[in-house]
């Protein structure tokens, strides 16, 4: 969550505060001790609890080790396997279906829901805090609710609909849709507050302004709304993206990649093959692949998605 | 401001010590010449039982103590604990395919030459050799046992006049009969995916009897259509009597799931479940007065050909090198002697695996008795498959398109890619 936030506040400042921090920074000689002590733990901490097992990960991603026991070194042998594995290639497919299917909805319900709360409606507070509750409950405890509801109250309420008396869950080719609903209803919770930010951010006077000149709601949006928002609809759907393309949770709390493999995603792919599947290394190697992709695809949606935000 | 930082570092440096010293002193043994046993211990359902066998054991020897450290997630842990050196004294674990990788790797106790291995039916210490051992050691101690058959309720049966199945052909004879009174045969739990898998061990058995699995291992990943052993060789008949069975199932039986089996079986809904004697438990904490028994599947046209899949539910090993290896010892043949093996056997709901103990006279067990008396038992299957294959998943997918073809063909593909990509360790 942090680094969430602060992301936000990066890519939505701008340039304007840059350039204010440059400027205190060549006021004051040099910075207080005190703030070396306070960086240095954390700096400490990332190393010793992100970076050195990162390290660690692609050191072991070259060996044969299960786990446990001993291991050798086998070179690149784990990642030639990798791109020989249908199993592995239909998890990443899964995921970036899953993953595309699910950005777009939560980022067109969430704006829309963001645009209801940012109006002067009534008890606006409290709608505000009813459509963050999702974010608070824990994913797992909400997903047996959910799967609860999929396998028995939906059966029961929608009998004349083959797909959904049947238990959605366990039709191979629709249960992902099951997954897509409880991950987008949670994800929307803490897209609707980046957006609500964002909106207010906006200045009401371009509204009164656009609604003297005769400008309808949608043009409004068009013209004003969206384009400034735009650094917020960035960050909203990279990270969105990311955290779908590693969707674990709720397919643990639904489908457990079921039926069959249909539902499985790279990362639950990763978990089993490792941990109960022993094969640790040759799963490393996998993560490593994935985090290699995940990296290149945000990298490339901030290069596409900053361009056509808009100056101000 | 320093002198408060400097407070804060104190106060960090008397934690870790404290920590420390907490972390410490469970490794240490107590001072007044009593020995402290550290007993890993995976079952949850077991915690109860082991500690009154525990307050037992202790009253007769007053110089050890025994502290039971129950976990969730019991393999995962012990790995941890077997890579960082800290072999627990005694140890229990459920004997799957994980407990025979670690065998082999010789981190367990070799008690070849111990007197308590001679108590224990060969037949289910041979099970554990299947798994692994490390060369010409005996690494586990078989302490109770499962068995993996259909379930029956002994009152629908009596009604219908229905006698327990000898063959393939009586089998689907029950069935068909069944289904003519109106009653449903099986409760179909496929939501589950692993609700597949017993009746796939149990049929599964029979084309894999001899060396089948070492053929398969030699194979490796030439395993395939033109390889002398493979699934699509030898599995076709057992995964079409698989589907045989799911054809006798309850509507909807696709979106149900274990829970909803043991209910309905347990008020008498069904006939008949595909589970093993595990599900007995929760079938009469449901409905304590159901009569139910259990037959192995008779997928032979002989009946003495008949075999009971049965697994060993609690394996009893200790760390290789303890440095408590008497007292270690001493609790294991307590564990061992025929009055306490009995009583945990009975409690679980278990076959006991010393030879002269008695098996309770739950109608269940003792309709088993027979297969563990003759020895006529054999190991589960999916152990013998490397856990990176998802033969739950697979068999569930098969169960639902009914194409035994498609899924032998991943199963022997799947199996050439897992030998292709498992790299033996070598010596150096």
């Amino acid at each position: 969550m942090t680094t969430m936030t602060e992301a936000v506040r990066a890519s939505s400042t701008g340039g304007t505060a840059r350039k204010r921090a440059s400027r205190t920074r060549s006021d004051a000689s040099r910075a207080m001790p005190a703030f070396y002590w306070m960086v240095w733990p954390a700096v400490i901490a990332f190393a010793l609890f992100h970076t050195l097992p990162v390290v660690i990960g692609i050191f072991f991603s070259f060996t044969n080790y299960a786990g446990y026991g001993d291991w050798n070194f086998i070179g690149l042998s784990n990642y030639i396997n990798l791109f020989k594995d249908s199993r592995v290639l239909q998890a990443y497919g899964f995921s970036f279906l899953f993953a595309i299917v699910a950005t777009i909805l939560t980022n067109a319900i969430s704006l829309a829901i963001a645009l209801g709360l940012n109006a002067k409606i009534k008890a606006r507070n409290f709608w505000r805090g009813v459509y963050f509750v999702p974010y608070i409950l824990a994913i797992l405890v909400i997903g047996y609710v959910f799967q609860f509801f999929f396998s028995n109250s939906l059966p029961k309420i929608l009998a004349g609909i083959p797909l959904f008396a049947d238990n959605i869950l366990t039709n191979e080719t629709w249960a992902w849709t099951a997954i897509v609903a409880l991950a987008v209803w949670q994800a929307c919770a803490f897209a609707i507050i980046i957006y609500l930010s964002g909106l207010q951010t906006i200045p009401t006077e371009l509204y009164e302004a656009a609604s003297l000149d005769g400008a309808s709601p949608w043009r409004q949006f068009s013209s004003i709304t969206f384009p400034l928002i735009g650094a917020f609809f960035t960050i909203n759907v990279v990270l969105s993206l990311k955290g779908f393309l590693q969707v674990f949770d709720p397919i643990v709390a639904l489908t457990n990649g079921g039926p069959g493999t249909a539902t499985e995603s790279v990362t639950l792919l990763i978990f089993r093959g490792g941990f109960s599947g022993g094969e640790f290394a040759y799963q490393t190697a996998n993560a490593v692949i994935f985090f290699i992709v995940i990296t290149i695809v945000s990298l490339f949606q901030f290069r596409v998605l900053q361009r056509r935000e808009a100056d101000f | 401001m320093r002198l408060t930082h400097r407070r804060n570092t104190r106060a960090i440096g008397v934690l870790a010590l404290v920590s420390a010293a907490i972390v410490l002193g469970g490794c240490a043994s107590d001072p007044g010449g009593v020995t402290t046993l550290n007993f890993f211990q995976f079952k949850g359902e077991a915690l109860e039982d082991f500690n009154e066998i525990i307050a037992d054991f202790e009253a007769e020897n007053p110089d050890i103590r025994v502290v039971q450290n129950q976990v969730a997630d019991a393999d995962t842990i012990i790995r941890t604990l077997l890579v960082k050196d800290k072999a627990p004294d005694v140890i229990t674990l459920n004997a799957n395919g994980g407990f025979g990788k670690l065998a082999q790797s010789g981190v367990f106790y070799d008690f070849s030459d111990e007197p308590v291995l001679q108590t224990i039916n060969p037949a289910v210490q041979e099970i554990l050799a299947q798994l692994g051992n490390k060369e010409g050691e005996v690494n586990g101690l078989g302490y109770v046992n499962n068995a993996n058959g259909v379930i029956y309720n002994q009152e629908i049966f009596e009604e219908q006049g229905l006698e327990v199945p000898e063959t393939w052909d009586e089998f689907i004879a029950v069935c068909d009969a069944l289904q003519d009174a109106g009653i449903t045969p099986f409760y179909g739990t496929l939501a589950d995916s692993w609700t597949g898998l017993p009746s796939f061990n149990a049929l599964g058995a029979y084309p894999s009897q001899g060396d089948f699995w070492d053929e398969m291992r030699a194979e490796g990943e030439n395993v395939g259509p033109d390889s002398p052993v493979s699934f699509q060789k030898d599995f076709a008949e057992a995964m079409d009597q698989q589907y045989e069975l799911f054809s006798y199932m309850q509507d909807g039986y696709r979106g149900k799931t274990y829970d909803d089996g043991n209910a309905a079986f347990a008020n008498g809904e069904v006939a008949m479940l595909l589970q093993g004697i595990w599900a007995i438990n929760p079938v009469k904490a449901i409905n304590p007065d159901i009569q139910a028994a259990i037959f192995p599947y008779p997928a032979v046209d002989d009946p003495d050909d008949r075999l009971l899949v049965s697994g060993v539910d609690v394996v009893v090993t200790m760390g290789e090198n303890t440095p408590h290896k008497e007292e270690a010892l001493r609790f294991i043949d307590y564990l061992f002697e025929v009055g306490v093996i009995e009583d945990f056997a009975a409690s679980q709901n278990m076959v006991p695996s010393v030879q002269g103990a008695e098996i309770s006279d739950d109608p269940s067990l003792q309709s088993v008795k027979p297969y563990f008396d003759e020895g006529r038992i054999t190991g589960f299957i999916d152990h013998q498959i490397p856990p990176s294959i998802p033969l739950a998943a697979i068999d569930q997918q098969f169960l639902f398109s009914g194409d035994a073809q498609a899924a032998l063909a991943t199963l022997d593909s799947e199996w050439a890619k897992v030998a292709a990509r498992t790299i033996p360790v070598n010596g150096d």
